[in-house]
């Protein structure tokens, strides 16, 4: 039981309570508001420090790439098409562990698979904390992770293999689709049965790796009449393709903005974030790029790079957590700081997106201080 | 004659102790005349400069862009001259892309000048040379050439000539040709010094200007790597800096002892055992605070150009103040590579490359640079 004191909390919703008290009790939060008190609470004192919900990068590979291996262990690539795949059999601990991601605020990772196939497999999600793994996973099929960039062209058309072009790439995704919907035989049937599930009855959101402008375009033209929701990750050239994200409310995950000149490559316009804020589609950070992920440290430097832009300090927050959260459906457990959702907070001696200066004090996952 | 006056900025000069004050800057045909309280000069054409920050241009001493050109759908790779491990001879400033779109993106967040370097394929890589960011010719725009010699250990060269089952396929190999080369280095020089007669060898020509310590030595490595800079480097007593220098915490008696400078970063890769086991920005406050002199650099495009304000404020996280992190991407990377009276700081005669910017740069995040200066030209105003 513990009983932090007086934070400026950043509940994750985009509301602030200054002089707040949350109470922890085992696993959850109990309690959020001003004056707690509790006689068996062990009490940490935050007072001058932003206190927020754990940050959540929503579509990470470090966690399941295997280092060092050979094959990565996120990357399944004996055919394009492989939506049964689990993530959560690629996990690696120390790997996890090695990031110290809490240091940087983030207490939980969508370990995806990498860009390389069209359909790569399913999102699971973890927390950063080095405690027993059955009490870190939070969900094992959060989401479908599918790519329609150049590394899925690049993998199999240098083996002569379909999709061997972007043309080849949406022709693949339109045939599995419709094979899976036409109930022809020759698809396994575990790969039927998340497809159907997925794009027929939305068990999960759709993220899916998309940067240019082509590839933003071809996918939400494809998707257009699809009901499951789409978040595109990476998406360097949003800015571009701003009028049909808008129109169908795709999420947008950006991927690892200063890393591999993004910026200066495709001209990247910052400030259509803007839009698509006050829009009302969800926005996200990972420090991933290209499928394969950064150090822990990007993450913020993304949010940075928001605030920079025009992105009110609170909305950025939101895409810290709020939003990466109900993307993956764990909106429940996480992403917000209220009673009944997980303890999984981290208190900054400033706001880190505001500041520099501002460093992690405190970082406390699933009601345990581990920092 | 063109005179430019910016007035009432606060100016940080990177020189001596009180060197951010309230005042102004008399520029004269690109070079700075005075750096003052108040300067009166009638002729010349005002800038306002008040409620900003004043500061000489930003300088990053180790990037890669326009080499590794990222710039069209399939990169480039012109920084690496993987045929042999010695290729020392090879020129930096011919394997460039001159439009590529980082330099603006560079000048645009500040960045005037840098460190333009070959590598990190080969155990020698070739010359670097600084150049502004501004300009249309990279051998216009060039500064200092060769402005040092890039060698690097560890993972890059053992992984290019592994491949091809050729030495170096080891740590131990990558040492050996370190050691062998300047050895040979030496005797050329040796000979060449006596009159002797020698076939002419345009690699060992390229390390002249190390051995007599006109510039220094850029050595690529991490972890325990850093001994092996550092021993070799000493025996033949060069001018070296360590570049990236990731778990330099591990090692800071070692480098304090050898009077070697450090070029830390990029920061924010992945951990992983090996090279990137300790990726500790935080060894940049210990080495600053032991006299070692510091500079902090992108390695872009891999980290783009302006992350070098995120490379900052990350040095600031970990407890260096605000002025001291602004050294680091200014005067002391200047000081390394021997340009401190062209670059670096606000002083007389120094080249008038200077930015206005809002906001303390590496503290507060939304610092944004207003105006950029080349050699007293304005190339940019938000």
């Amino acid at each position: 039981m513990y009983l932090l004191k007086n934070g400026l909390v950043h509940v994750g919703d985009g509301t602030v309570i200054p002089d707040c008290d949350i109470l922890t009790e085992g696993r959850v939060i109990t309690k959020v508001g001003k004056g707690l008190d509790e006689a068996d609470a062990e009490i940490i004192d935050v007072s001058g420090c932003d206190v927020f919900p754990g940050f959540i990068d929503p579509v990470s590979s470090i966690g399941a790439m295997g280092l060092p291996a050979r094959y990565p262990d996120n990357g399944e690539y004996s055919e394009p098409v492989t939506p049964e795949m689990n993530v959560k059999y690629s996990i690696d601990p120390d790997e996890v562990n090695a990031q110290e991601f809490y240091k940087s605020g983030i207490t939980a990772i969508g370990l995806a698979p990498t860009n390389g196939n069209l359909m790569g497999g399913q999102i699971a999600v973890c927390k950063t904390a080095p405690q027993k793994m059955r009490n870190r996973i939070v969900k094992e099929c959060a989401g479908l992770k599918c790519s329609v960039t150049s590394a899925v062209k690049k993998r199999y058309g240098s083996a002569n293999r379909l999709p061997m072009t972007k043309m080849g790439i949406f022709h693949l995704f339109e045939e599995t689709l419709r094979e899976a919907r036409s109930g022809k035989e020759d698809m396994p049937k575990k790969r039927r049965q998340v497809i159907l599930d997925v794009f027929d009855r939305q068990s999960m959101q759709v993220f899916c790796a998309a940067s240019t402008k082509n590839e933003i375009d071809g996918l939400l033209h494809l998707m257009k009449d699809e009901a499951v929701h789409i978040n595109l990750v990476d998406s360097f050239c949003f800015a571009d393709s701003l009028k049909e994200i808008k129109e169908q409310k795709a999420g947008v995950i950006l991927g690892n903005i200063n890393c591999m000149s993004q910026i200066a490559k495709n001209r990247m316009e910052l400030t259509k974030l803007v839009e698509l804020v006050e829009n009302g589609n969800p926005v996200a950070f990972t420090n991933s790029n290209g499928g394969s992920s950064e150090g822990r440290e990007v993450f913020l430097w993304s949010a940075i790079e928001a605030w920079r832009a025009g992105v009110p300090a609170e909305e950025v927050v939101k895409m810290m957590t709020l939003y990466p959260a109900q993307m993956l459906g764990i909106s429940g457990r996480l992403g917000t700081l209220e009673p009944g959702k997980d303890a999984d907070i981290s208190v900054f001696t400033g706001h880190p997106v505001v500041t520099y200066a501002a460093r992690v004090k405190h970082s406390m996952i699933n009601g345990e201080v581990i920092f | 004659m063109k005179r430019i006056l910016i007035k009432g900025g606060t100016l940080y000069t990177m020189i001596g102790k009180d060197g951010i004050f309230k005042g102004d800057v008399l520029i004269e045909d690109g070079k700075i005349i005075e750096t003052k309280e108040s300067i009166h000069a009638e002729d010349a054409e005002v800038i306002d400069a008040s409620g900003l920050c004043v500061m000489p241009g930003l300088i990053d001493a180790h990037s890669h862009i326009g080499l590794f050109d990222f710039n069209s759908d399939e990169a480039v790779d012109d920084a690496n001259e993987m045929t042999d491990p010695v290729s020392a001879a090879v020129d930096a400033r011919y394997g460039i892309n001159p439009k590529a779109r980082e330099l603006r993106v560079a000048y645009e967040h500040g960045i005037t000048s840098m460190l333009f370097t070959p590598g990190s394929g080969d155990v020698f890589c070739g010359q670097a040379f600084v150049a502004k960011t501004f300009g249309d010719n990279i051998f216009d725009m060039t500064v200092k050439a060769p402005a040092a010699v890039k060698i690097a250990l560890g993972g890059n060269p053992k992984n290019t000539f592994g491949d091809l089952k050729r030495l170096p396929m080891t740590r131990m190999g990558v040492a050996h040709v370190l050691w062998d080369t300047f050895g040979k280095a030496k005797e050329y020089l040796e000979k060449k010094e006596k009159g002797e007669a020698l076939d002419y060898d345009a690699n060992m020509e390229a390390l002249i200007p190390a051995l007599k310590r006109e510039i220094p030595c850029k050595i690529h490595c991490t972890q325990y790597d850093m001994l092996t800079a550092i021993e070799a480097a000493t025996a033949y007593n060069v001018r070296f800096s360590l570049e990236h220098a990731w778990g330099a915490a591990d090692y800071l008696d070692e480098i304090v002892e050898s009077g070697c400078d450090i070029c830390y970063g990029p920061i924010a890769t992945y951990r992983a055992p090996g090279e990137r086991r300790k990726v500790d920005i935080e060894a940049v406050k210990m080495l600053d605070d032991r006299g070692v002199n510091v500079a902090i650099i992108t390695d872009s495009p891999i980290l783009s150009e302006e992350s070098l304000y995120h490379h900052i404020g990350e040095a600031v996280r970990e407890g260096v103040s605000h002025e001291r992190a602004v050294r680091m991407v200014t005067i002391n990377p200047a000081v390394q590579l021997g340009l401190e009276e062209r670059i670096g700081c606000l002083g007389a005669g120094r080249d008038a490359d200077i930015i206005l910017v809002k906001g303390r740069l590496g503290l507060d995040t939304n610092a944004a640079v207003m105006m950029t200066m080349v050699d007293g030209e304005i190339v940019y105003r938000a």
